[in-house]
């Protein structure tokens, strides 16, 4: 939780931010250094980031996407993980999965494909192998799982339930890239099964990550909200391809990917303001975020928070610095709260009707 | 650093070894210094980077990218060429070499002096430092880069990385004897680089053959029959060990000769990357297992394998 105290240091700042900032790096080591250099001079930064979606609490709103973070030992060297409200790390399956053949990933206008296709070694060895380091990391553990199965998706948050320090799990029902990912993404009754079996299954908060490869997206998330979700991350990727058509043949490996990066943003930040229109559950708002102004109008549409995707392949710092940026942000604005800002467009709209 | 762990034991199942996640990596802003032309789209760009340049080592890479705009997106990896120092020895910059290919080395052509860029590195294990008698070194166009500074490195004449600070009693102890043959392989003359940086090493200990596909200079054909050439050698004329850094094909050919020849090789791979540092799972490459081979993040676990750890794809 954010206290006062707990940014005490920053109080100390001596110096202006500089355009530079959120590209340094930052290290354990010298960390206050950098929350020194990323302060203004004599501001004190108190908005309350808290953020809570229903069981779920988090010290602040700025989560980490599956699939872009690895299981966070990649990003070490660029990110202070207690500067985030929660990592998400990729994808767990019930067996080890060999993944997509390469081409895996192609760059497209302001975004890219991928067909990672889950690559991952299983659940024995995410809870042997991930789960001891990430556990031990200052901030929230939202596992991930996916399945083929109702009964996946529960014996996976059955396992583990047998382990300490997880703070929820995601669903990842929503998968554009392996057969069978994204068939309970894509109806409300099998979205609110799985969400009900998995509550069943384990003690800790549910997360239902929903695709957009959908007609209706709030119907899912409804189904999802039956189901006794806790909250809705919304979005994963835009199912897409590219082709290189000299050759007559598609580029990614397994010709179809999911679209993400700042080129989704708008069809994303659709996603969260119909869903928070119509759909009493908190979201989690992802989809091409990469500075403080799409963290806000995430925030602004209905999310109660937010994950960092794609941008932490190109801008791989970007995640710990966001959290301090929102802070002087609200503080700027004289916002005191997080709470206070999440889905104001949808106030203003009545109001003004 | 520790440069020991450079993927020489076999790749097994259950421990995965990354000696290619670098815990001291970071993410830095830094200005472009100077751009000059080597060949024919191919060019050599500085760029100030003190920590990035004290830090980094030959067949390590770094990615690169705008400072501002979402298009081009993703960062590239490129290999490290040289670093550039002080007057007190001490490396201040680094530069890299690119051949201009796709959307964003067509920007990059047109990057200038006193621009901001974005760098993160150092990424991937480099080269391991070469302690035998006479390396090889097989570069496919724009892969001979990374030779400059592993030809320094192996004949004593410049050290990089941590290794640099505590430089003396290395160097005192490179071995006199040491030798290094480039073999460098190009289309054809125009494409072929300037190599006068390499002109400062003694001739006695350094050599470069060049082959060209169209015979435009050097060697008429493929540089691997220059590789075969030089393994059919006797004595300390004959390498004992093979980096090889080029087009897939080159180096699987690269490859098969020194198996036959049972000359130890390292292989440079470039796998399409959106990351650099092992969060996207994109560039993997088939590596040797067990129970057969499994897809394994070249940017972290390589992007130097031993030749015998690689597991080709068919194409």
């Amino acid at each position: 939780m954010i206290t006062r105290n707990d940014h005490s240091v920053w109080l100390r700042n001596r110096r202006k931010p500089s355009e530079s900032d959120s590209y340094r790096k930052s290290s354990r080591n010298d960390r206050i250094d950098e929350q020194n250099d990323i302060a203004t001079e004599d501001q004190s930064l108190m908005a309350d980031l808290q953020v809570t979606l229903n069981r779920l609490k988090l010290r602040n709103p700025i989560l980490v996407a599956s699939g872009t973070f690895g299981y966070a030992r990649e990003m070490a060297a660029f990110v202070n993980f207690s500067d985030l409200g929660g990592i998400v790390p990729k994808t767990v399956t019930g067996e080890s999965r060999i993944g997509n053949p390469p081409p895996r990933t192609v760059e497209t206008s302001s975004g890219m494909l991928n067909s990672i296709g889950l690559d991952n070694d299983g659940i024995d060895v995410f809870i042997n192998k991930h789960v001891p380091y990430l556990t031990g990391l200052d901030t929230a553990l939202i596992a991930n799982v996916a399945g083929r199965t109702v009964d996946d998706f529960a014996m996976l948050a059955e396992r583990l339930s047998g382990v300490s320090g997880i703070a929820a799990v995601e669903l990842n029902i929503s998968c554009p890239n392996v057969s069978g990912g994204v068939d309970f993404g894509t109806n409300p009754d099998s979205a609110k099964e799985v969400v009900a079996a998995v509550r069943n299954a384990c003690p800790f908060p549910v997360i239902a990550k929903l695709t957009p490869n959908v007609t209706d997206i709030t119907a899912i998330a409804a189904g999802a909200a039956e189901g006794g979700a806790d909250a809705v991350s919304c979005v994963n990727t835009f199912q897409g391809m590219a082709i290189d058509w000299r050759r007559r043949k598609a580029v990614l490996g397994n010709v179809l990917g999911g679209l993400s990066g700042p080129a989704i943003k708008p069809l994303a930040l659709r996603c969260v303001y119909q869903i928070a229109k119509s759909v009493d559950i908190p979201i989690i708002g992802i989809g091409g975020i990469s500075t403080i102004d799409d963290v806000l109008e995430f925030l602004v549409a209905g999310a109660t928070a937010v994950q960092i995707g794609t941008a932490n392949f190109y801008n791989p710092a970007v995640s710990g610095s966001m959290a301090t940026l929102l802070n002087q942000q609200l503080d700027a604005d004289g916002i005191r709260s997080v709470a206070e800002i999440v889905g104001s467009i949808h106030q203003t709209t009545q109001q003004s009707c | 650093m520790n440069r020991d762990n450079s993927n020489v034991e076999p790749h097994s199942c259950e421990e995965i070894s990354l000696p290619g996640q670098i815990e001291f990596a970071r993410q830095h802003t830094g200005k472009i210094l100077s751009q000059r032309v080597l060949a024919d789209k191919t060019f050599a760009i500085r760029i100030d980077a003190r920590e990035l340049a004290e830090a980094i080592t030959p067949g390590q890479f770094f990615m690169i990218r705008p400072e501002r705009g979402t298009d081009p997106l993703l960062g590239r990896p490129f290999a490290l060429y040289d670093t550039i120092v002080d007057d007190q020895g001490m490396p201040v910059a680094l530069e890299f070499a690119y051949h201009v290919v796709g959307k964003m080395t067509n920007l990059m052509s047109e990057w200038e002096s006193g621009e901001n860029v974005v760098v993160w590195g150092p990424l991937g294990n480099g080269f391991p430092f070469y302690e035998g008698n006479h390396l090889l070194c097989v570069g496919g166009g724009i892969g001979y880069t990374p030779f400059l500074g592993v030809s320094r490195e192996t004949l004593g004449t410049r050290l990089y990385g941590d290794s640099s600070k505590s430089s003396r009693a290395t160097r005192e102890s490179a071995n006199p004897e040491r030798r290094v043959t480039l073999c460098y392989g190009a289309q054809s003359q125009r494409y072929l680089a300037d190599l006068s940086d390499f002109d400062d090493f003694d001739s006695s200990r350094f050599r470069i053959q060049i082959s060209t596909d169209d015979g435009s200079a050097g060697h008429h054909g493929f540089v691997t029959d220059l590789v075969a050439q030089n393994l059919s050698a006797q004595g300390n004329d004959r390498p004992d060990g093979v980096y090889c850094c080029g087009p897939e094909r080159m180096m699987a050919a690269v490859a098969s000769i020194c198996q036959a020849e049972n000359v130890p090789c390292w292989l440079s791979l470039e796998t399409p990357m959106a990351c650099g540092f092992g969060a996207c799972f994109s560039c993997v490459t088939k590596v040797v297992t067990d129970d057969g081979w499994d897809y394994r993040r070249t940017c972290i676990e390589g992007p130097v394998f031993p030749a015998e750890s690689l597991a080709f794809q068919e194409n």
